[in-house]
């Protein structure tokens, strides 16, 4: 099938799917309103949370808001994953000292960190950053450990032969081998940050796409919602998409 | 002075307990800027001793020194060629040759002529941005050797480095090598299975008995090339019809044959 096609099938199951759904919610009411919203609904509350504003902030506060809770705690995560990860592929010693703990660790669901994170930090921003960190971290971490081991021997052997040392070893050869690994898993601990954010934002938050949910369930709003569900997704699909463009201006060698 | 000594090398592995010899004491001197070919049948350890003399792996007893110093680690001093070329994959054609520079901390204006001359010399004009997995098997192997060769090593230790080329291929390679070895000689020890090449390209053959590997005869083929000047042929079939280097070839197949024959008993 050509590309071309494939996305214009895209597009009309879209369209389908929305008038169908415009059908059954106004048209012929088979759908009650009052569980799922009909489109005028959505787009009432779209204009009342850009406008107005719902749950003390406007639409771009909620978005804001969430978003830089989401890249703190998955940049963090990565940097410090990424690193652990490289160290624990790459040298026995520190799989040694390390893969225990994070043994312990891993079984953990991130989720189960909100207690504690906030007995530690408060209801406030730095305990979501933590929970965000706790579930971006652990993907992030094993897939660069898998793409060290997966590391051709004669690689390590011809970089060994040249002379290849310290950062430079680290940074020429290291990295890139297990840059697609790597890219794995940076993709897999952004999905685990945006899932972790709303179940963090529903224990309590002042702004965020998760307290618009909160607070829309607790006024049993569908409309509201659907918009805050329709949001996460935009967002998160968003940063997938910036990630994957990155992951293809870093790795030219696996281009065609 | 870079020569390359084995020394009473033996080699020993260990699995599940059990040893399992497969160097019996090897001693073999190849001179500076020598020549040397090992040929023998599989599994009698000849990739054991270059990558001994690599510093990728250890004697059991014994010693191997390249320019008199034991050697301990591997280092780009001792080059070397991998069958399956070892490229890396992330890196063009330019920043594979400069990366062994680039570690020996070689100023930029000094790598830039020396790639730009070995590019030339191996015949990779134009590709110099091309990523490896965008190059035949050939090209991939002639930017191994430029690699190893731009770092004007002591000693180049090629592991069957034609290994994976298709005849043809292998033939233009064979040649250039010469031609490289001419311009710019350097001590090689060159493993491979094919008796054609080593003869073609060597100054001794080293024929190996089957495992645990053991020097069988060192047959001289530079006296031979000498006296009968194949120099004066420019392509390597000539060379082959030569009846000085079929009686050599032959002479290295029925020392093979006989660890065949062993090998079936």
């Amino acid at each position: 099938m050509q590309p071309g096609h494939s996305a214009a099938i895209g597009v009309a199951t879209v369209v389908l799917a929305l008038a169908l759904w415009a059908l059954f919610t106004t048209a012929i009411p088979w759908i009650d309103t009052a569980r799922f919203p009909a489109p005028a609904d959505v787009w009432a509350a779209l204009t009342q949370i850009t406008v107005q504003g719902y749950a003390d902030a406007r639409l771009w506060r909620h978005v804001a808001q969430s978003s830089v809770l989401v890249l703190t705690g998955f940049a963090t995560a990565c940097t410090v994953g990424v690193a652990l990860g490289l160290a624990m592929g790459w040298s026995r010693r520190a799989e040694a000292l390390l893969n225990p703990v994070f043994l312990l660790l891993r079984p953990i669901p991130p989720l189960a960190w909100i207690p504690l994170a906030i007995v530690w930090l408060g209801l406030g921003d730095a305990a979501k950053v933590l929970v965000i960190f706790m579930a971006a971290f652990v993907p992030a971490v094993i897939n660069t450990y898998t793409g060290v081991r997966a590391m051709e021997p004669q690689i390590v052997e011809a970089s060994s032969m040249l002379g290849a040392r310290g950062p430079r070893f680290v940074r020429e050869v290291l990295v890139p081998a297990a840059a697609p690994h790597i890219f794995t898993g940076l993709r897999l601990s952004l999905q685990a940050s945006w899932t972790t954010l709303v179940a963090a934002e529903l224990v309590g938050a002042l702004y965020g796409l998760g307290q618009v949910l909160n607070n829309a369930a607790q006024d049993i709003y569908p409309g509201m919602i659907l918009v805050g569900m329709v949001f996460v997704g935009l967002c998160g699909g968003l940063m997938t998409a910036v990630l994957g463009w990155v992951e293809r201006r870093a790795m030219p060698w696996r281009a065609a | 002075m870079s020569d390359i000594r084995f020394s009473g090398v033996t080699r020993v592995f260990q699995r599940d307990g059990r040893e399992f010899p497969t160097l019996a004491g090897i001693d073999l001197a190849v001179a500076d800027r020598e020549f040397v070919a090992i040929v023998g049948p599989s599994g009698c350890g000849k990739t054991t001793c270059l990558r001994m003399a690599a510093g990728l792996e250890f004697p059991t007893t014994g010693t191997v020194a390249v320019g008199g110093r034991i050697v301990e680690s591997p280092g780009p001093e001792r080059a070397v060629v991998f069958q399956q070329f070892a490229l890396f994959p992330w890196k063009s054609v330019w920043d594979n040759i400069d990366f062994g520079l680039k570690c020996k901390g070689e100023p930029g204006a000094g790598r830039r002529a020396r790639i730009e001359q070995i590019i030339g010399v191996m015949g990779l004009q134009g590709y110099e941005s091309a990523f490896p997995h965008q190059l035949s098997g050939g090209m991939q192997q002639r930017v191994a050797i430029a690699r190893a060769y731009v770092l004007e090593p002591d000693v180049l230790l090629m592991d069957e480095p034609f290994g994976a080329l298709d005849a043809q291929t292998r033939t233009v390679m064979q040649e250039e090598l010469v031609r490289l070895a001419r311009v710019n000689p350097r001590t090689v020890l060159f493993i491979t299975h094919a008796v054609d090449e080593a003869v073609y390209l060597a100054d001794r053959v080293v024929v190996m008995t089957r495992r645990p590997g053991a020097i069988r005869e060192i047959v001289d083929v530079a006296s031979v090339r000498r006296a009968e000047r194949w120099d004066r042929h420019e392509r390597i079939e000539d060379v082959m019809d030569q009846e000085s280097f079929v009686h050599l070839r032959t002479h290295i197949w029925r020392l093979l044959r006989e660890q065949q024959a062993r090998n079936d008993h």
